[in-house]
């Protein structure tokens, strides 16, 4: 009995190593793995930063906007858009009071700002009649239709790619988000949006929602294949 | 808190354990029992076939212990017939003449009685019991009797498989026990059995006395047995290569009542009357290590279960109120179309779940490379994925019965 006892305490010690050692290494696997995500993001932001800064210093070279980067701009939004689905996985999976999550969403956020104004100059100076949407959200448990409305919002982005989804936090502390939210005169029920400038808010269905759109915004001339 | 973050600590419960079986497996005294040869030694055994309406498998049980590699003289084969409602008495009467079978009955239902009535009219030392279910490799024998070399082993476990499994329920059973006799070869090296199951576990009949023998135990009167004779300080032995082959349910919900029963006693029994030997370091590995895990997993995987399954449910139901209007083309299709590493699912909870899953398939296939049984590795092993969704029921049922103290009958 005490030969075993011996051997079975020694054995669960070893046991316990090699669990420790597993569990140890697991963990270390899964941060790394989460660190390689955040570097993808950090990444894809400083190119998507130089992009949006080349745009915007050659409006500013030519004192008014060069209707030939429309296409340019176009890709920019989309590789945006991308950004978006990679930063919300990512803030699924690390918690949204991930401090380098909130940077990331604060550096995304300027961003999608600045697309926001470049495809505003775009359309002004050059004709063009891109659907806009500013919609924001909460994740702070305060907006109980947000989930229905941000899958309702990618649902209509894959459809009908003409369209530009420009995603915001509303509690996200961020001066320019602030503004933005000020000069929109955001306020009330959560979610809320600015459909090309005509402000709404609360989510019921994607059939009401899609009325909140003018006319023949939501065309299906160039759907785009999922 | 999240059902991962709740099911961490006991997956790496669950890890250690399998780590702790590795490495027993590795140690000396495995090692040794590994190298056992059977014996040449042939005492006078006994093997007494407790049956109750086993028309249908009672002949071929005795045939294959009229089979084995022993010496006719030296083997004494008891079938006790317990009240049996079937043809069961007429088929034990055709072996009435053969030299080496007596024909008994319990006329008193209860697996115990039927045991103690067969111990009583055999003079054998050592006395194996067979589940009427249940047949025995010809070798079988020469491996167990070896294994009571030390006047310390009240009994010995053999190896348990399925007989002839067909459909996925046998095949994931098979698995099961394969995986078993791993544990148990493992376990026994160290004294921390507390089961000899039904089909084929040999006694020291003046153990059996002395400790008063067989007696009901919530259905489970093999576990009870085993469970005494590790309170008197005994120790119970295995013998991996001794196969034997039993029927096994055919069907999830016979299964699920097969297995209830199972649980219910072992609850009953470690709860109950050998509460004491749970966390008793008197007991070594098995009351610090074993029968504190068992109770864990038990307890835990019911919980866990229902607590996924809450949780499922509740995830499936939002699932669907998101996507509530949009086209099902676009609610249906993958979120995150082709491979990309980025999207690739991590979550602590689920590497440490694969490492668990990963280990305990290995401890599957050393079962049968340990015994070796003759069973198709792969198919068995496809269908063990099965067990983890399978096994919370009866472990909820159990938990459940035993909580609310409800009884079930042992046929």
């Amino acid at each position: 009995m005490h030969h075993s006892m011996t051997t079975s305490l020694r054995n669960a010690l070893i046991a316990l190593g090699i669990t420790i050692v597993l569990t140890g290494t697991v963990i270390y696997a899964v941060n790394y793995l989460n660190n390689a995500r955040l570097a993808e993001l950090k990444s894809i932001e400083d190119q998507l930063t130089i992009d949006t800064l080349s745009l915007d210093t050659q409006f500013s070279l030519l004192e008014s906007a060069p209707c030939d980067s429309v296409a340019s701009s176009t890709t920019l939004t989309s590789e945006l858009a991308d950004l978006g689905t990679r930063l919300a996985y990512t803030e699924n999976q690390l918690g949204n009071n991930n401090e380098q999550v909130i940077r990331l969403k604060k550096q995304y956020s300027l961003l999608e700002i600045r697309d926001y104004l470049v495809t505003k100059r775009l359309a002004a100076a050059c004709g063009t009649k891109p659907v806009t949407v500013l919609y924001f959200y909460s994740n702070s448990g305060d907006c109980s239709a947000c989930d229905k409305a941000g899958y309702a919002l990618s649902y209509l982005r894959d459809t009908y790619p003409q369209l530009r989804v420009y995603s915001f936090d509303y509690h996200l502390d961020l001066g320019a988000l602030k503004t933005l939210i000020a000069v929109d005169k955001i306020r009330g029920e959560l979610p809320a949006f600015v459909i090309n400038g005509k402000y709404s808010n609360g989510f019921t269905t994607l059939a009401d929602f899609e009325k909140e759109f003018p006319k023949g915004a939501l065309s299906t001339s160039t759907p785009k294949k999922k | 808190m999240s059902v991962d973050a709740l099911a961490c600590p006991f997956i790496f419960i669950a890890i250690f354990f399998e780590s702790f079986v590795l490495v027993t497996l590795l140690s000396k005294p495995a090692r040794d029992a590994r190298a056992r040869k059977p014996g040449s030694a042939t005492p006078l055994v006994a093997v007494v076939v407790p049956c109750r309406n086993e028309a249908e498998t009672i002949a071929a049980t005795t045939d294959s212990l009229l089979k084995l590699n022993y010496p006719a003289d030296k083997l004494e084969i008891i079938l006790v017939d317990n009240a049996s409602t079937d043809d069961t008495p007429a088929i034990m009467a055709r072996y009435q003449a053969h030299p080496n079978v007596t024909v008994l009955h319990a006329p008193e239902r209860g697996k115990h009685k039927a045991v103690n009535i067969g111990i009583a009219a055999t003079e054998a030392e050592f006395i194996g019991c067979l589940d009427a279910d249940s047949f025995v490799d010809p070798d079988a024998l020469n491996e167990i009797i070896p294994c009571f070399a030390s006047h310390r082993v009240a009994a010995v476990t053999a190896a348990m498989s399925i007989h002839q499994p067909h459909n996925i329920v046998e095949h994931m059973q098979n698995a099961e026990y394969s995986f078993g006799i791993t544990m148990r070869h493992a376990m026994a090296s160290i004294n921390g059995l507390y089961v000899t199951p039904g089909p084929f576990s040999f006694y020291r009949r003046s153990v059996v006395e002395a400790l008063g023998g067989f007696r009901y135990g919530h259905q489970t009167e093999d576990m009870e047995m085993a469970l005494r004779m590790q309170k008197a300080g005994y120790e119970i032995e295995n013998a991996p290569r001794a196969r034997v082959y039993t029927r096994a349910p055919h069907t999830v919900l016979k299964l699920i009542k097969q297995r209830t029963r199972w649980t219910n006693g072992f609850l009953r029994n470690t709860l109950g009357e050998y509460r004491s030997l749970v966390l008793n370091r008197d007991h070594g590995v098995l009351g610090m290590l074993i029968l504190p895990f068992a109770l864990t997993a038990v307890v835990s995987t019911a919980l866990l279960f229902l607590l996924t399954i809450s949780q499922l449910t509740l995830q499936i139901v939002r699932g669907i109120e998101v996507r509530l209007g949009v086209p099902l083309s676009y609610a249906l299709a993958p979120r995150y179309a082709g491979f990309d590493w980025f999207y690739f699912p991590t979550s602590v909870f689920a590497l440490l779940g694969f490492i668990a899953m990963v280990a305990s398939l290995a401890l599957v296939a050393y079962g049968r490379h340990l015994s070796q049984t003759p069973f198709h590795l792969g198919r068995s092993m496809a269908s063990y994925l099965l067990y983890g969704l399978i096994a919370p029921l009866w472990l909820v049922r159990s938990t459940a019965h035993v909580a609310l103290g409800k009884n079930q009958a042992w046929k």
